[in-house]
């Protein structure tokens, strides 16, 4: 009866994020899920997971993240001919992009953004929460020189509380990025750390393949081993 | 009904009846010899139809003769020819068929059974038939594949001296006739021998036919055994007078096999002529319907195509030729899954799909793009709900895969490429090949190399091709999948590209195969490439290019 009832109150969380989804608003990106993405979510959640594996299946969850945080970046219509002499209405990234990541667990989406674009600029911002404040700190951070005129793919894969991402939303707008030139690609957000960053930051963009209540925050020890 | 009919001859078909190497020579047309009307006697059982005026000759109807004698010939029209309209399409005559009905039963192929004396246009008739009948899969089975051959010393010396009698019923292995046929009623495979008439034996390796919505069989004596006419769903005799089989077998074995006259007319005397007095023209008592003077007559195949629609339509075929009639614009079948278009593969697409686009640039994109598609794809695999326990103590709702067997298999050369991606997303699996080209002078596919992983029924299977045109040797690898008894549901064919035509062949012809892709586009060319498309995907991928086009150069 106990884990009928804690599937329950999980049921109740479940359609309540669910509605909740909507009131964030257009700046919040929910990865198109279906069994496969929600296998892959489950795989990394499962407690009983091999670490091999766990990183096998995370780095598949990060790529089809990054390949949606890409779908978020411009574009202009292209007219291409086909080798078969016929035209062809598509389109084309516009350039101008680069990424950022967020020490340690930023990192891990690294591989995926560099298997999608093979020479984007990748910058990094490293902060630590001070032991005493619990206060987010920036330690290090090195950009692209030419930051501010770029779209920024900022990665960050767990949000638990949501500070280490306001951090580092803070000091790409110091570096004079536009709140909304900023992609926040995420993949376990909590309902209140999307909320706390979207009311800070209005125009900024979060992507992430799901909202809940609990953040997997073993996920960074667990993918480097470090646990 | 303009349509150019080309059928290629197998290089074992050199029968006494009809040998035809050489095929402008080979043309024979019905209409130049035959202007009477046949005059035939027939049971009182049969049914006897007779035009009274010639149909006028067809000025665009050309109609190659050539012996049917074993499987994997195909009718194809005139690539010029639109490909989405009905007459524009591909009969396949080999290889695994679906002969399910919408419901999925299995249903018993209609078998129709054409006799005739030597020279009479049987195969002329029997082309005409699975013409206007416009069903997807059609088994040509022919008595010349029976002929037992030259088994001692002395028929040898029979034969080097044109004496042995080719025409009579101890030539031909009925029992092995018969349980072929049994086995293709059936629906299964069958080995067919391969005569060969340079030998006269027997090749050693056989032919590998299946049973099909319609199984035509054809031969001089095929109605001769009670146990093959049993098997016979329709039998349809073709009447030629006696003296224009002569003159086209003369013509047929003076010109074209350079034999004296002397020679031709001993043979015929001796032998074709007392077999069909004997054995054949008997035999006419048997047929449910009499087509005099072969081929020509449009009439008389126009009434027996209706009557195979109506007994197919009450066994439960669903005939495609609505299907390709209507399938521009008609909605998309239910088994096709589309990767959901957004920017990134919009963009991928705008890549793959420009001409100008360099070599390297285009493995790097069609690679994203498939990664994207396999994952799709496994997203149709059948899943469960689960709940896992999580390091931070609270139960998780989740989904798990029931398919613990998954294995690729990819459709040489171009759906090689996406074997990586699939690797990528799957741990350790097994994956298959099979090599389908296309034959030049036919269009056809064929099928030549093929390793599967052992037990390949037991896995759900993704079948990796880059392009599907016509679906033609997509359709062709799901038949040799079915046949090492994968069941249909447990295949998804996955490709980058498809083309309208081929979703809907493949989706009519196995309605269970899930067919996922990124983009279909509405037309074929006559190259049977996808319209706007990306080309020869194998050839840009792996930089074999006929011509050093500036794609070539560039991906240096």
């Amino acid at each position: 009866m106990g884990s009928t009832a804690k599937m329950n109150g999980c049921d109740s969380a479940f359609l309540k994020q669910k509605f909740d989804v909507d009131a964030y608003g257009p700046n919040l990106k929910i990865l198109r899920t279906n069994d496969q993405v929600k296998e892959l979510q489950t795989i990394l959640r499962d407690k009983n997971t091999s670490r091999n594996d766990f990183k096998f299946y995370a780095d598949r969850l990060i790529r089809l993240v990054i390949e949606e945080s890409l779908n978020q970046l411009p574009f202009t219509e292209s007219i291409v001919t086909t080798p078969t002499g016929r035209t062809y209405k598509g389109l084309k990234y516009q350039k101008g992009n680069c990424g950022v990541s967020i020490v340690r667990s930023g990192e891990v989406m690294e591989q995926g953004l560099r298997d999608c674009c093979r020479s984007i600029r990748i910058g990094k911002i490293l902060i630590e929460s001070d032991a005493e404040t619990h206060e987010a700190k920036v330690v290090y951070a090195k950009f692209p020189q030419d930051i501010a005129e770029r779209k920024v793919l900022l990665m960050y894969p767990i949000m638990s509380t949501g500070n280490t991402a306001k951090t580092a939303v803070t000091i790409l707008k110091e570096h004079n990025v536009l709140e909304e030139n900023i992609i926040l690609s995420n993949i376990f957000s909590t309902p209140a750390s999307v909320k706390s960053l979207l009311t800070k930051f209005p125009n900024l963009t979060i992507l992430t393949s799901e909202l809940h209540s609990v953040a997997p925050n073993h996920f960074g020890q667990k993918y480097f081993g470090t646990d | 009904m303009a349509a150019k009919i080309k059928l290629i001859d197998p290089p074992s078909s050199a029968s006494s009846e009809s040998d035809s190497t050489d095929k402008e020579n080979a043309i024979l047309n019905d209409v130049d010899v035959l202007e009477e009307e046949a005059d035939h006697k027939n049971g009182s059982s049969t049914i006897d139809i007779i035009t009274p005026i010639v149909a006028p000759r067809s000025s665009s109807k050309i109609i190659n003769r050539q012996k049917m004698s074993v499987v994997n010939q195909s009718i194809k029209k005139t690539v010029s020819e639109s490909v989405l309209t009905s007459q524009k399409r591909t009969i396949y005559t080999a290889g695994r068929p679906p002969w399910y009905n919408t419901a999925g039963q299995q249903v018993e192929p209609f078998v129709i059974g054409i006799c005739g004396g030597s020279a009479s246009g049987k195969t002329t008739v029997a082309r005409l038939i699975i013409e206007e009948l416009d069903v997807p899969w059609v088994t040509l089975l022919s008595m010349d594949s029976f002929y037992k051959g030259i088994l001692n010393d002395e028929d040898k010396i029979l034969a080097a001296r044109s004496e042995y009698n080719f025409d009579h019923p101890d030539a031909f292995d009925f029992d092995l006739l018969k349980s072929t046929l049994h086995r293709l009623k059936e629906g299964k495979k069958v080995d067919v021998p391969i005569y060969n008439f340079v030998s006269h034996a027997r090749e050693s390796r056989t032919k590998t036919m299946y049973g099909a919505n319609v199984v035509v069989f054809e031969g001089i004596l095929a109605f001769h055994d009670p146990g093959v006419l049993k098997m016979l769903d329709m039998k349809i005799f073709v009447d030629t007078d006696a003296d224009v089989r002569l003159a086209r077998r003369l013509k047929r074995d003076i010109i074209q096999r350079g034999r004296d006259l002397d020679g031709v007319l001993k043979q015929y005397l001796k032998f074709v002529k007392p077999a069909f007095s004997h054995y054949i023209a008997p035999s006419m008592q048997h047929a449910d319907i009499i087509v005099p003077r072969g081929g020509e007559n449009t009439v008389a195949i126009g009434l027996i195509v209706q009557h195979v629609h109506s007994q197919l339509q009450q066994r439960g075929f669903a005939l495609r030729e609505s299907l390709v009639t209507l399938n521009k614009g008609q909605p998309l079948p239910g088994s096709l899954y589309i990767l959901p278009v957004t920017p990134q593969i919009k963009g991928l697409h705008t890549f793959i799909r420009n001409k100008e686009t360099a070599r390297d640039e285009f493995v790097f994109y069609s690679q994203r793009l498939m990664r994207l598609v396999i994952e799709y794809a496994l997203s149709l695999l059948p899943f469960k709900d689960v709940i896992v326990e999580t390091p931070q103590g609270i139960p998780y709702r989740g989904k798990r895969c029931t398919a613990d067997k998954i294995c690729g298999v990819s459709i040489l050369r171009a759906g090689e490429t996406m074997e990586q991606a699939f690797s990528d997303v799957c741990k350790d699996t097994r994956i298959g090949k099979i090599l389908i080209q296309t034959n030049r002078t036919t269009d056809e596919p064929e099928l030549y190399y093929l390793r599967l992983p052992k037990d390949i029924k037991d896995y759900m299977v993704i079948l990796m091709d880059a392009t599907v045109a016509t679906g033609a040797a997509a359709m062709m690898a799901i038949r040799v999948l079915l046949d090492h008894d994968v069941p249909e549901e447990n295949i998804l064919i996955v490709s980058l590209l498809m083309a309208e035509s081929g979703v809907h062949t493949i989706a009519y012809a196995f309605p269970q195969v899930r067919i996922i892709t990124t983009a279909v586009d509405p037309e074929i060319n006559e190259k049977f490439y996808v319209i706007p498309g990306i080309g020869n995907f194998g050839d840009r991928y792996f930089g074999t290019e006929p011509d050093s086009s500036d794609i070539q150069r560039k991906g240096e």
